[in-house]
Formats: structure tokens, sequence, C-alpha cells
């Protein structure tokens, strides 16, 4: 690989170029959510979260031959907070142009060669550098959200700073991760941060002028019905739902598919006593207007931090004879959710980890909590996340939905027993061994199909990747916490391939075709790496 | 300790064995870099968490402390004895009091008061005294907003009577009395207790590591603490001290290594997936009696 990296450097200096010319990336906004081929153009490539590819090139056959192209190393020290910034985002390739990021930095680079076109450099005032999850495209401008809450618009081609919008106030620990979605002429905007009881909002903003279109709040305000699962006003003015990962989005149903994530106070649930609409939830939203057009809440009233984000993933299936159009989630509580996405009613609601805190479920499908199980002064025992954000995927021709879960146990103490807790008022700490297990589950039943236990003695932070991308060649590309890269076949799990990188994978794997080759790309650690079959 | 041997064997697919480091359990949004929150003083583990989170300057807390009784004194009756609101707002959240650093702002407006809303002005009070209830609020923000410095309430909510019996009904076929002397009195805390009788710590007894005997296909065996295994590798230590890795083939496809583990802290594992909060709770009190 050496060679191939040294012969595109030999190529950079006879051209007596450092950097490459300026692109000429436009991406038009029709084509956005077409199934990803020769762009990726959003954080899912599509809509529909399926991070499903349809090229063919790279196959069980020839895995053999897979070989490394190119890598970027990101390169800039330690962040605030973050001694090794790693790159978590999911890249986007637009006309040759990959766009990357890491809190508080972007960069497009030539996606033949990983050679920087430009760097953009964004000088923070607070939020938190835990992860950046990458870019949004409408045209020639690239959408980035800065840790402390700026929606900044950049020239794609040159990198400059074309405007940028303060949306939310750092101070009040809102920060920002996300990746904006492009809809339409909507550049939907999420937030996040639950250190100091704020409400949760989506916004959605004019990509030219940086003018809101509409925000839409995550808990109700004065006059909506929803209040009835709050105690009063200042408890839903407080109650948190960040909607700090990417959703999805049905064009036909001109929908948004957001997940939203834990209530706040976010362990001490006794100042909040309801449901806590709509935190924990998935909400189907109008793209246009930002209404409210239903909700199913995965998480009524947590006390656990299970935080909804994992993706929202659409996908059709005929159900009792009938074509439906349905959404699936492996959801942090433990629980696989497939919906109508018309309507919003359940087909499954199914643990996919042992689960032990709720004692059945509601008329309308959502998970009962045991209250013996909430946090509480002298410890109460209980799962861990069962996935965190990391992508799942879901290929068409399997039927499968594949999640990387964590099962394992901590205690979650309850630190504020007051009667008006705030903030956090507990902690999880975690007992015994985590294990680290992929599932492919059939979304119609919530059964899985297969599982891969991944063996180790020292679980990397449940929180670091691995992402996943599944293929038409019926490729599941994903990896373990010990550094490897592995495919295996999609639809019995076998373990194809697998290379030992210099850090696990740690963000969104994408695949396109570039000159007739299909590419494998993602971040792995601080370096991004590239993969495809030789020339 | 005595400890029962749970022997797993493991041809071509390797099992569940996986020992979890001491990770915060919430989600990417809550987790500073993983901390080793066992280790750091409470203190490093608040200023750390403090320069993830990005929050404002920090706390005078001899000033809180003063401005303690003048706050109860003048402001609790509307915002609550801990800011958080009563009749009047909440101030954990207000942009005066998170516009202030250490009462540069707070000290002026303070003084005036808003009186368009019905809060009063505190003309009479000095600058260094209203610096104190700005210092006070300052740290009600930090108590709330820096979970850093969060510590456990006390713990030992059991009855130890009924915790002596399940340790009877449930630990003896593997322990002895021996085992339990002074558990008590062995941690600092009885949140390490808890967690110490629940999941032992390895690092700190030699005689809970997992161990592995591996037998390639030519029939050569290792046998020996294992440092690590994944689907492709395992590397372990033998009684000589010598490190060896071994090749586990494409996802343990290559049927000719097997791989035999041993965990001493099966059973606690079991025990773990099924422990109950009231016997838990139970347990700790008992060993907590044994100083």
């Amino acid at each position: 690989m050496k060679l191939v990296i040294g012969a595109a450097i030999a190529a950079a200096m006879l051209a007596g170029a450092a950097t490459p010319p300026t692109p000429h990336v436009f991406l038009d906004p029709e084509t956005i959510g077409k199934a990803p081929t020769t762009s990726w153009a959003t954080f899912n490539g599509d809509y529909t979260g399926t991070r499903y590819s349809t090229l063919t090139q790279i196959e069980p056959g020839n895995l053999n031959r897979l070989a490394q192209q190119w890598v970027f190393k990101t390169a800039v020290g330690a962040q605030r907070g973050a001694p090794t910034p790693v790159i978590k985002c999911t890249p986007l390739l637009v006309e040759g142009v990959l766009y990357i990021t890491i809190p508080d930095h972007v960069w497009a680079l030539d996606a033949r060669t990983g050679t920087e076109i430009w760097h953009y450099d964004w000088v923070d005032h607070g939020g938190h550098l835990v992860g950046q999850r990458g870019v949004g495209i409408w045209k020639s401008k690239v959408f980035f959200l800065a840790p402390d809450n700026w929606l900044i618009a950049l020239d794609a081609n040159t990198g400059k700073e074309l405007w940028k919008k303060n949306y939310a106030d750092a101070r009040k620990q809102y920060f920002s991760t996300s990746a904006p979605l492009i809809v339409k002429n909507h550049v939907i905007v999420g937030v996040g941060g639950d250190a100091m009881d704020m409400p949760g909002f989506l916004d959605s903003y004019d990509p030219v002028s940086g003018e809101r279109q509409w925000r839409w709040w995550s808990t109700p305000r004065k006059g909506d019905p929803a209040l009835k699962t709050w105690p009063n006003e200042t408890a839903s003015d407080h109650g948190g739902g960040m909607t700090w990962m990417p959703g999805t989005y049905d064009p036909e149903l001109n929908l948004l598919y957001w997940p939203t994530g834990n209530t706040n106070p976010v362990f001490a649930g006794r100042g909040r006593p309801g449901a806590n609409l709509w935190t924990e939830a998935i909400v189907a939203l109008d793209a246009d207007t930002g209404k409210l057009k239903w909700y199913f809440q995965v998480s009524p009233h947590d006390t656990h931090d299970f935080d909804n984000t994992t993706a929202p993933i659409l996908f059709e299936a005929m159900v009792d004879g009938q074509p439906r159009k349905l959404l699936a989630q492996a959801a942090r509580n433990g629980f696989f959710v497939t919906l109508d996405r018309v309507t919003g009613k359940y087909l499954v609601v199914k643990p996919y980890v042992p689960l032990d805190y709720y004692s059945g479920l509601s008329r309308n499908g959502e998970p009962i909590p045991i209250p013996d199980k909430d946090p509480s002064v002298g410890g109460s025992i209980n799962i861990v996340n069962a996935t965190n954000w990391q992508a799942p995927a879901f290929n068409p021709h399997t039927g499968l939905l594949y999640v990387n879960a964590v099962e394992g146990k901590a205690i979650y103490y309850l630190t504020d027993d007051s009667e008006q807790p705030s903030g956090y008022g507990g902690t999880g700490v975690g007992i015994g061994p985590e294990q680290r297990v992929l599932h492919a589950i059939d979304p119609l039943t919530g059964k899985a199909a297969w599982v891969h236990t991944y063996p180790n003695l020292e679980n990397a932070p449940v929180t670091l990747g691995p992402s996943i991308l599944t293929t038409a060649t019926n490729l599941l590309i994903t990896g373990d916490d010990q550094r490897n890269l592995i495919i295996y076949s999609a639809d019995k799990g076998e373990v194809l391939w697998h290379h030992e990188l210099g850090a696990s994978e740690s963000g969104g794997v994408i695949s396109y075709e570039l000159d007739g080759r299909q590419f494998i790309v993602f971040g792995a650690g601080d370096t991004l790496y590239a993969w495809a079959l030789p020339q | 300790m005595g400890q029962r041997g749970f022997a797993v064997l493991l041809a071509g697919l390797l099992a569940a064995v996986a020992v979890a480091g001491q990770e915060p359990v919430t989600g990417d949004q809550a987790a500073p870099q993983r901390q080793t929150s066992q280790q750091s003083m409470p203190s490093d583990r608040a200023q750390t968490t403090r320069t993830f989170l990005g929050l404002g300057a920090e706390p005078d807390k001899a000033a809180a402390a003063r401005g303690e009784p003048l706050f109860q004194q003048n402001c609790a009756f509307c915002h609550g004895p801990k800011a958080r609101g009563a009749t009047g707002p909440g101030l954990i959240t207000s942009d005066e009091v998170l516009g202030d650093d250490h009462g540069e702002h707070l000290v002026a407006f303070l003084k005036k008061g808003r009186p368009q809303k019905g809060m009063p002005g505190f003309p009479a009070m000095s600058d260094a005294q209203l610096k104190d209830i700005a210092e006070f609020m300052h740290l009600q923000v930090e108590l709330v907003a820096n979970r850093g410095g969060y510590h456990v309430l006390n713990i030992v909510v059991g009855s130890a009577p009924r915790g002596k019996a399940y340790v009877a009904a449930h630990c003896m076929s593997c322990h002895s009395a021996e085992t339990f002397a002074h558990l008590g009195s062995k941690f600092r805390s009885p949140e390490q207790l808890q967690k110490g009788w629940i999941w032992p710590s390895r690092s700190q007894n030699p005689a809970l590591v997992i161990t592995a005997t591996v037998t390639t296909s030519d029939g050569a065996t290792v046998t020996g603490r294992v440092t690590q295994v994944s689907d492709f590798r395992i590397t372990l230590v033998n009684e000589a001290g010598e490190a060896h890795a071994v090749e586990l083939g494409n996802g343990g496809k290559d049927k000719g290594t097997t791989v035999e583990m041993k965990d001493p802290l099966s059973a606690h594992q079991e025990m773990i997936m099924t422990l109950s909060n009231r016997d838990m709770h139970d347990v700790t009190a008992y060993l907590e009696t044994l100083k």
C-alpha cells in the first residue's frame, strides 16, 4: 500500500501542486435521497437510513484482493476534553470530493488520492467536543454544526465561510455534534446537551439565507394536550429530549422521522411523574412545517438515560399480503421496534437483548417500566444502553436489520434524592462483563436470524463505533473493538474477511463508485481509510 | 477465596468472555473521555468533567459558603433553597447567572433587582455580600451541571440479617467463612464494597484471572493467563511468563485450533444477570457489618 500512496504523492509533486485544483461540486437537491452509487450525499447515504449499497463490484469472491488505496490522517492534536480526537463522522462523497469532520474541523479531500483540498478550522466558545457526525450538502454549499451550536454554511469548493447562525446557548449546556439533513430547501438541524435540564428542539433553516423556517420543541408548550404527561409546564420546559442524531425522511409522505433523546432530569424522575412526551420517542414531523404528525414513545418516563437516538430505518415489506411502509429501530433501551410509518402504529416491540426492567407493554405497545428498577440511593441494577449512535443497517435482499449491541449491567445510583432534582441527579456504574454482539434481526418478527458475539476481555467504550454498511453482494461491513474491520455474509453472518487497522472503525462506513471502481471508505481513530480492488 | 472453575470448551466459535472496564454507562453525549473514575480522585474527576463540558468559571466555594445564609435569607423564598425555583423562577439556567463569572455583572444586577418583574433590589447589601451570593448561585449551577462532582449518598439501605441469609443460601457452595471475614473493612466505601463483592477486581486478585488452553491443529498446546482474545487471535502468558499469540484464523473457522477458557468469575457473572435490588442492598448491608 505504501507504493500506492507513494505513487499518489509522486504524481502530486510532478504536477507541481501541493493541493489539487479547486473542484466544481454541485449537488442537485432533487437527487439527494436516491440510492447512493456515485455519491454518498447524506449522513445515511440516502433518506432511508438503510446504509445499503447497490454496488456489486466488491463481492465475496474477490475480498481476498481488497486493498488499501490511501489514508488521510486528521492530526490536529488534542482538543479540549478529548486528548485524541476520533473520526466519528460519516464521510460524504460528491463529484469526487470527500467531506469529513471532527469537532471544530471540516476537510474536503480528493477522493482519488486522499489529498486535502481545503480545511476549515472553527474556534469554539464552549460546547462538548465529544464527536461530530459529518456535514450536509445542498448545491455548492456544505453545512457544518459547531460544538457551540453554530450552523455554518461553507462554499463546498473552497471552504470559505458564507454565513453562520447561532441556534442554541452553549452556556446552558446545549452542544451540537449532528450532521444536518438536507430536505428540499430545508437544512434540518438537531441539538444535544442534557447537563442543565433544557428542552430539545429540531430546527429548519433556509440554505441560502440562513433564516429559520420552523422549530419543533421536543416537549409540549402551553396549551398542548401532551402537557398532561408532565406534572407542570416548568417540568416540560426543562424536560430534555435532544435531537442529536440525524433522522430519516419519506419524500412521498413528506415526513421526517426523528429519534429524541433522554428525558431531564436524567436519572432522577421524581420531579417529573408521567410519560414525559415527546422525549425518548420516534416522532414524525411535516418537513415543511415541523408539525407533529404522530409519535411513538419507546421509553416512557425514562430514568436510565436510554436516549432513544438510534436511526429509525425506513423500508417496505409485505405484511399479511399487503405492501406496507414501515420503520424499524433497534432502540437503546433494548427493544426492537417496528412501526407503520404512515400511522405510527406498532407491529413489533420486542427485546433484542436480555431485559428485566419492564413489566409488559401498554395498549399502544410502549414498554411499561418497573418502578423498582429506577435509580435509587442504594443502587438499582439494570442493563447498560443496548446500543448507541453508531449506525445500524438494513439489507432488502436478506430482509434483515443489523445492529451492533452491548449486553451488560450497571448499578444506577440516585445522587439527588430531593423533591426537586436537577441535571443528571444520578449516575450509572458498569458492573461485571459487557458483551458486544452483532444482531441480524427480522424486523417483521423482532427475532434474530443470526448473532455474532465478539470475544474480548477489555471492551472498548460502547460509544465508539463500529457502524455498519451492507451491500447488494450480500456483504455486511463493520468491525470489532479490537481494530479489526470485518466483512460478514449478510444472510448468515459468516466471517468472510478481516483486516487489522491502526484503530477500531469509529465512524460510518460508506461505499461509492468513482472512475468505474467501487470504494469502501471509513474513519478509524484519527485516520480515514479508502479500500478498493486493485486497478 | 475459593472459587468454582467453569470450563468452557470453545471449538471454532469463541463464546462470550468479556470483562468490562469501569465504563460510564451513559450515552455518547454524556461520556467524557473514559475516565478511570475508580482510580482518580473525585476532585480531579470534577475538574476533568468541567473541562469536558465547557462549564464556566469555577465557583469560589469559600465565598459561596459565606453567601449561603444570605441567599437563604433574601432569595430562597422566591427562588428555592438551591436556586431551583419556588414561587419565582429557577436560576440554574438563568441568563443573568450564566452570563456572570464572579459577580462582575450580578453584583450590579442584584443591587437594582428587576422591579418590573417583582424582584426587589438589594441596595443595602455590600458588594462583597452580593458577590458571595453570586458565588453561591454559581455553586448551585455547578452542583447540577458538573456530574463529575456528584457522589453517591448513603447506599447502606438493606437489611443485614436478610443479607446474611442470602449469603448462607447462595455463596457457601463456593466460598468459606474465611472469604467474608472483615470484608467490610477491605473497601474504602460501601459503594466500593457493593461493587467489589458483586464483581471482584481481577487486577487485585491473581486467582481470578481468566486462563485458557489453546490447542493448535498440530497438537501443540499452550496454557496460561489470557491477556486478550478476539475472533482472530488469542494472547496469553504462560507460567514461565512467556507471552504467546495464537492466530485463530478467519473468524474461528480454522477448526484445527481449539480454545478452552476458564473464568473463575463465571458464577458471579450469572449472579449479576439475576441479582435483585433488594438482595444486592441486603448483602451489602450485611457485609458492611463485617469489619
